[in-house]
């Protein structure tokens, strides 16, 4: 018996000392070091923090795959400033407390020189403390999102509710109608897009039949369907996510909202969440987003990107501007063009340069940060779902403001 | 009118989903008396059956067909080698089965990717009655829940192996004495019991797409269910999953849907705090 509790005891301190040695070491910690070792000085470090693991996985991969595409293509061009740039991968695994833990690993073990990532804004909220104020570090946000997010060293490359509202609402009143429903998942995005996309609607002549909320885990709709059906409405602006959105989506099929001539729309629709539903049901649904793969036919630099991600990564992990993988390219090359006009990598440097920083040519066109404000101008395209593809139907004139701060 | 209609369907057809679900785990509760929390990814993995013979070109009742038999097949499996280690401690046994469920959902998450994928429905589109649509698809998931349920009611009051299942339920030590073999039986139930789970997954991937957390979904709902119902019988948790089920689908017909969402599992706990043995008191069929 003594000598059994011994052994158990002894099991249970290897095993100990492993699970340490594993919390020490980092499971879920990737380094994809510097190309070349004899470089005059130590390498840039670049840190990603993002959703490796979790229900939103495949968004997380696809920006970590985009930054390991951005800053090997910088590698093979001689580096920044004459230095290499060295990768730190960290998982925030769509959990804030593990995300919080990671991203302290970049900080204080890895001394990175800049995080990006960062996908929910929850997850933003969660982990730019830790990265601006505690940490010293710069911040770059890459997802759309609801907005308002103003804290010095965080800068945001998605687009806001301004790019995604101000040209897409009149453009859904002028082919869908004046009459709006406006279901919606009951968190931050929703509500927060929602106060915005009600003042378009209303100052474009359109009218909100009704806003609702439900559980983010709600699959029956069918009181929502019939209040839409039994209204008339003509838009459906949705923001329902998913597991939710697929089951919406037939329901109102299946109540012919589309054969009544209903237009849905849905700002956050990409390349990726198009399989959720089978294309009859989404036929003429509405995005308006920073980038769409059809780009890829007109637009010779979009093809260039999307030929090197797909030849680098095939696989299901899109690159698509839904899970922030554009706004990763964006946030990462003009966060280079940054880092080559101010010639040093300390924070106070680059942040002012990145300030009124520009790139000429990015996914869907080029972009640049309004001064002072930490957002970033860029095209906007607004697209209809046709047979399970695209179709570009509008796009800015130019590059559209974020009015954002 | 025509408004009440659909109402009345829409409510009725959710009602079936719920009762679909709930049959597999009220038989392995009521009949076993265990709490089977891996019950959730049996429903999963009968989606996920049913997607693989949409993605592998196969017709979808194919997928559909099969689901029951292969969750089945592996629920037997688990109960041999694992589940059985675990009547003598009911407690271990809600833990185990969520360690299993939790292995069967990550391992599905892995395969698909995280994504959420759709899988047609074999009878599509809407039936049509004047200027109302309603689902065709549901319309057939209610006939067949309609179905199941009697062949289950069947199978177990009038068949000789239900007449085993019970005897085994109510005195193991006696039904061993007359000859019959416990473990058998309870490696059946098991299997039944997933298998039904597998059948719903397949019968409701179409309405709700392919996910990792589908299961889950509908995993609390079912235990309230079966808690409102009554353990012990095999009528009281689908009498239970019937309430649970219409509940939460009518309720967001009248109020909003985020207080409905909390108001279902108010009112099953005020409920059970006055019947604690639930809706159908008593063991039997």
């Amino acid at each position: 018996m003594l000598d059994r509790t011994q052994l158990t005891r002894r099991r249970f301190l290897s095993n100990f000392a492993f699970a340490s040695g594993a919390v020490a070491t980092g499971v879920g910690s990737w380094v994809i070091p510097a190309p070349w070792a004899n470089a005059a000085e130590a390498p840039i470090k670049v840190g990603i923090a993002t959703d490796l693991t979790g229900p939103i996985a495949y968004a997380g991969n696809a920006d970590a795959n985009v930054a390991k595409m951005v800053i090997k293509e910088i590698n093979a061009a001689g580096g920044l400033l004459g230095r290499p740039l060295e990768l730190y991968i960290e998982d925030t695994a769509s959990n804030e407390s593990v995300a919080v833990g990671n991203v302290r690993k970049l900080i204080q073990r890895d001394k990175v020189d800049m995080v990006l990532g960062g996908i929910t804004s929850s997850m933003r909220n969660a982990i730019k403390d830790p990265i601006v104020a505690r940490g010293k570090t710069l911040y770059i946000y890459p997802q759309l999102y609801e907005g308002k997010e103003c804290t010095p060293y965080l800068f945001c490359t998605g687009p806001t509710p301004a790019q995604q509202c101000d040209e897409f609402i009149p453009w859904l009143i002028k082919n869908g109608g004046k009459k709006f429903a406006l279901p919606s998942a009951n968190y931050v995005w929703p509500h927060t897009l929602n106060v915005y996309a009600r003042k378009v609607i209303e100052q474009n002549g359109g009218e909100v039949v009704f806003e609702e909320y439900y559980p983010l885990d709600q699959v029956d709709f069918s009181a929502t369907v019939n209040r839409i059906v039994s209204n008339k409405v003509d838009v459906v602006f949705n923001t329902v996510i998913p597991p939710g959105v697929g089951p919406f989506f037939k329901q109102l099929y299946e109540a012919g909202f589309l054969k009544n001539g209903g237009r849905l729309a849905c700002v956050y629709y990409d390349e990726n969440t198009l399989n959720i539903n089978q294309a009859a049901e989404i036929e003429g649904l509405a995005s308006c987003l920073d980038y769409f793969k059809v780009l890829t036919k007109e637009n010779p630099f979009d093809a260039k990107i999307q030929a090197a991600y797909e030849k680098d990564f095939p696989g299901n992990f899109l690159f698509a501007a839904g899970s922030a993988a554009t706004g990763t390219y964006r946030g990462l090359k003009l966060w280079e063009a940054a880092v080559k006009e101010a010639g040093k990598i300390d924070r106070e440097s680059v942040a002012a340069a990145l300030d009124h920083a520009k790139i000429a040519e990015g996914p869907g066109g080029p972009a640049e940060m309004v001064p002072g404000k930490r957002h970033c101008k860029m095209k906007m395209y607004t697209a209809v779902a046709k047979g399970g593809n695209y179709e570009i139907v509008a796009r800015s004139n130019g590059l559209v403001d974020p009015k954002e701060c | 009118m025509a408004n009440a209609f659909v109402a009345a369907f829409e409510i009725l057809s959710f009602g079936a989903i719920i009762v679909l679900i709930v049959l597999g785990l009220g038989i392995i509760a009521s009949m076993m008396g265990i709490f089977n929390f891996a019950q959730g990814e049996f429903v999963l993995l009968g989606a996920y059956i049913t997607y693989l013979a949409y993605a592998k070109g196969l017709p979808i009742w194919a997928g559909m067909v099969a689901a029951p038999f292969v969750v089945g097949a592996l629920g037997f499996a688990l109960e041999a080698l694992i589940i059985r280690r675990f009547y003598a401690a009911p407690i271990v046994a809600m833990l185990g089965t969520y360690a299993l469920g939790l292995i069967i959902r990550e391992s599905v998450r892995g395969l698909i990717g995280g994504f959420y994928l759709t899988v047609p429905e074999p009878i599509g589109g809407s039936i049509d009655i004047g200027a109302m649509h309603i689902s065709a698809w549901r319309f057939t998931i209610i006939i067949i829940t309609l179905l199941v349920m009697g062949l289950c009611y069947l199978l177990l009051s009038r068949t000789s192996f239900g007449l085993r299942v019970r005897a085994t339920l109510e005195n193991p030590s006696l039904a061993r004495a007359s000859g019959i073999s416990t473990p058998l039986i309870y490696g059946a139930t098991f299997a039944f019991g997933a298998a039904l789970a597998g059948l719903a997954g397949a019968l409701i991937v179409p309405v709700f797409s392919l996910f990792a957390d589908l299961g889950l979904r509908f995993l609390i709902q079912g235990f309230v269910a079966v808690m409102v119902g009554g353990v012990g019988s095999f009528i009281g948790p689908v009498a239970g999953a019937g309430l649970i089920g219409t509940l939460s689908a009518a309720l967001p017909w009248v109020m909003a849907p985020v207080v409905a969402d909390v108001l279902v599992f108010v009112l099953a706990i005020v409920f059970i705090k006055f019947r604690p043995q639930g809706l159908i008191a008593g063991k039997g069929v």
